[in-house]
């Protein structure tokens, strides 16, 4: 099912050519101003590694700037007629069947509360909309984590109950989780896929109103080329002062960004992996991952699936487009600033197994774009690292150089020439560059009286834009040495080591931020230390960087705090829409996360252990028996393996089972049954565990 | 639970006792209480066909002779279930329907256990109605893994010697 490729269109041609144009003269003027300064007296190897240097960074920098800059001017005038959600389609055929809908949530090892409060919130949104019956849901878990996993089919149940939602809402656990994500919804794509005509791909933690749902699937019907239709999600429900930075900064930014982004990609355009819809017959056609040839960190499974999926659909002529203006599409963002390095960690590896598909052979142009926008957003840290020291080692070796006022025939002094204009202009460009946008996206709410409300007005926004931009000031030099980190530890394969990421509010404690940053505040002292002896001059220049480095421990802690994310709220600071008129489905969230009444009573226990409870309670254990995917009959040395856990959880309890083997039991119906049968058989250990 | 408390020498679950009627049957009666029947008369009665199915099954390893018991008590339960709802005999449908029989939607199923045919057929309904649906039947459909041609110095030296004929 591959689409005819289509001539280009003159509008979306003209748009790429300005933006590209834009972006390269801006650089090659910055370049410019650069070369100038350094080739008064020849330029040495350190300068041109500066400028190289200079050139990737000011190049990804103007892209950015750019892309906000046309993102400011279509969201100014209200003027987009390439907006996917403008351009009118084709007639509908109003007796064709309706389109089937399949709402799929991935999970793997997630909250089971948050996750089933979240997709209940989502259902409750459509059934107000009363087009429900177009819909269905399906939890596709690759949980691991056996305590978890009957969590999971209970909270699945309960929903089910409660929602009267049988034969709509589905669950499934995988035995095996081949390919991660991307396994996890080919399982779904090859199993069930037949009955969709579209899929509607969300995050554990990801909310969608109602009424976008129905429109993107409108969208979708109206244009039949496009065979994927990003939103852009809100961040949301954060209460932590890093969190609510990170939401205003998202909810003020992201709209002039996303528009932007439009702008120039329009049916090129990329997959952010959730929150977007799928025509699920050119997914199943050109969306078959293969595995690289190689080792990690490049080879194996695509861990970055979502990029490369776009790119598979548009090498197929198929459209991928970015629905900016559609609204109603929300995320949960990591609390802290560790567990915001901690995601990154996951991510930083798959965008740079990019850099190797950016050169395959059969993408388009702007495919291989968002491959190296994806590799520039972890490489750009390491490279920023190596321009300061290069910057930093040519500073010193210019305060070595004794300036000669007497050469040549010359009987006058010959004074040295001053670039300080010249490199005063580049910083500033630079600085422009990177602040503007934050300016830009501030008027805008100059024109809309109900967003400017909603973020607390024209003064506590713009106090806000101000706090802002110095924490991120403040972060930055942390975030560039942990990306850094991960990028040569991906590079050696060398693992970094964190634990899980944790995704509800919480406290960072002094002992973590030590732990985690205490290399990152030495560093900042002793770079401070020796700049201040070796270049004085350049050691004011430095301060942000330093200062980002040596107050790391409390940043990262004060910002981790809910108390003071409370505090800038009652102080109208950060304030995102979402928090000033919460929409229908976020306050859905809420009551569901507030509920404590489930349909099924067990529920309203909280035992130890699901896992236990699994083995002895006959409900639990009827209904995991009952989700159980048929399977071959375990082999003789399998049986062997089970008997020894099942004498081990005798003899021993089932703390000395690890979490694996734990699963195994519960994998394997026949050792299901008689463990329930051995347990009802003893007289109880204790109450606790049997009636 | 104190797992603490519990050592190698003395196990998480106590050894088996030697096999009584009354031990057994007060080890029956505490299952079908948790399943849901109290009607003493009713336990007694099922109790005492789940010892006769068990003593009528052959010896499985690993399991004593309550827990033999035990197990034939869940499969009566299951032979009844898919006697009543028309169910195949498949473990998963009988688990399904199990669950469904005790997550509550049919309270008084043990009155429905001993009706005649044709009296308890609102709980029947119940049954069904309650009866998990995990997954919608299967429409399977392929999804080939598709051909990435990756960047190599080679492979480009070696396009250029042997350019590929033009479509």
């Amino acid at each position: 099912m591959t689409q005819t490729v289509q001539p280009p269109i003159m509008g979306h041609t003209l748009r790429r050519v300005v933006f590209f144009l834009l972006a390269l003269l801006t650089t090659l003027g910055a370049m410019g101003l650069m070369v100038s300064v350094f080739q008064t007296d020849g330029i040495s190897p350190m300068e041109l590694i500066l400028l190289v240097l200079y050139a990737i960074l000011f190049s990804w920098i103007c892209i950015s700037f750019w892309t906000a800059f046309m993102g400011f001017f279509v969201v100014l005038t209200g003027r987009d007629r390439w907006a996917i959600s403008r351009q009118s389609g084709p007639a509908l055929d109003p007796v064709a069947p309706k389109p089937r809908t399949a709402i799929l949530m991935p999970i793997y090892n997630e909250d089971s509360e948050r996750v089933f409060a979240g997709l209940r919130a989502i259902h409750q949104s459509l059934a107000d909309t009363g087009q429900l019956g177009g819909f269905d849901f399906f939890v596709l878990s690759d949980t691991r984590d056996p305590d978890v996993w009957v969590e999971e089919e209970l909270r699945w149940q309960d929903m089910v109950r409660a929602l009267d939602g049988k034969g709509r809402i589905f669950y499934r656990n995988r035995p095996e989780n081949v390919s991660r994500k991307s396994g996890n919804l080919e399982d779904f794509c090859t199993r069930w896929g037949g009955h969709y005509r579209y899929m509607i791909v969300l995050d554990a933690d990801s909310i969608m109103k109602g009424e976008t749902l129905v429109e993107m699937v409108r969208i979708m019907e109206r244009h039949p080329r496009v065979a994927l239709l990003q939103t852009p999600p809100v961040p949301i429900n954060r209460e932590s002062l890093f969190a609510r930075i990170l939401q205003f900064a998202g909810s003020l930014y992201g709209r002039m960004f996303t528009a932007g982004l439009n702008y120039w990609q329009l049916g090129e355009s990329n997959y952010w992996g959730h929150n977007a819809i799928i025509r699920i017959q050119p997914f199943l056609d050109h969306c078959g991952l293969p595995k690289l040839p190689g080792r990690e960190p490049f080879g194996g499974d695509i861990l970055s699936h979502d990029f490369v999926e776009a790119a598979l659909l548009r090498r197929a002529g198929w459209e991928v487009w970015l629905a900016y203006d559609l609204e109603g599409s929300y995320e949960e963002i990591p609390p802290t600033l560790i567990d915001y390095a901690k995601r990154d960690r996951r991510w930083c590896q798959g965008n740079l197994q990019h850099l190797r598909l950016a050169l395959s052979g059969g993408f388009n142009a702007l495919s291989r774009l968002h491959f190296l926008m994806g590799v520039m957003s972890y490489a750009a840290s390491p490279l920023w690292l190596l321009f300061l020291l290069a910057t930093g080692i040519d500073a010193y070796f210019q305060t070595r150089h004794e300036p000669v006022y007497f050469f040549g025939e010359n009987w006058a002094p010959v004074w040295p020439v001053s670039f300080a204009v010249e490199m005063t202009t580049v910083l500033l460009v630079t600085l422009t560059m990177l602040f503007l946008p934050k300016v830009l996206a501030l008027l805008l709410l100059l024109k809309d009286g109900r967003l400017r409300r909603a973020h607390g007005g024209m003064l506590k926004a713009t106090l806000s834009v101000a706090l802002e931009t110095l924490f991120s000031v403040l972060t930055a030099p942390v975030l560039m040495l942990f990306q850094t980190k991960f990028v040569l530890a991906i590079l050696l394969r060398r693992a970094v080591g964190w634990p899980p990421q944790q995704r509800g509010d919480h406290m960072t404690s002094f002992r973590e931020a030590a732990l985690t940053h205490g290399v990152q505040t030495l560093i900042g002292i002793v770079a401070g230390a020796l700049s201040y002896r070796y270049v004085p001059a350049f050691f004011w220049w430095f301060i942000p960087v330093l200062l980002g480095l040596v107050l790391a421990i409390p940043v990262s802690m004060l910002s981790s705090s809910i108390a003071l994310g409370h505090r800038a709220r009652q102080l109208g600071l950060f304030l995102t829409p979402e928090e000033t008129e919460p929409p229908v489905v976020l306050d859905y969230l809420a009551e569901n996360l507030e509920e404590d009444e489930p349909v099924l009573p067990v529920l309203r226990e909280r035992p130890a252990s699901r896992f236990v409870q699994a083995l002895t309670d006959p409900y639990v254990n009827a209904l995991h028996l009952s989700l159980l995917p048929p399977r071959e009959p375990p082999g003789k040395r399998r049986r062997h393996y089970l008997e020894g856990l099942i004498h081990q959880l005798e003899e021993e309890g089932p703390d000395s089972l690890s979490a694996p083997q734990k699963r195994d039991l519960l994998s394997d119906p026949e050792t299901l049954t008689r463990l329930h049968a051995l347990f009802w058989s003893r007289p109880p250990a204790n109450a606790g565990i049997l009636p | 639970m104190d797992r603490n408390k519990v050592g190698v020498a003395e196990p998480y679950l106590p050894p088996p006792p030697l096999p009584s009627s009354e031990f057994a049957l007060a080890r029956l009666g505490g299952y079908w209480r948790a399943l849901g029947v109290s009607d003493p008369d009713q336990i007694a009665a099922l109790s005492e066909q789940a010892l006769r199915r068990a003593a009528e099954s052959p010896e499985s390893p690993g399991l004593d002779a309550v827990a033999r018991a035990l197990v034939a008590a869940g499969e009566l339960l299951d032979e009844w279930l898919a006697r009543a709802l028309d169910l195949p005999r498949s473990p998963p449908e009988l688990a399904a329907a199990r669950a469904a029989l005790l997550s509550g939607a049919a309270p008084n199923w043990p009155a429905a256990l001993f009706a005649a045919p044709g009296e308890a057929d609102t709980v029947l309904d119940a049954l069904r109605a309650a009866r998990a649906e995990p997954v919608p039947a299967p429409s399977p459909g392929a999804m080939p893994a598709q051909r990435i041609e990756l960047f190599g110095s080679l492979n480009s030296l070696r396009r250029l010697w042997r350019p590929q004929p033009r479509a």
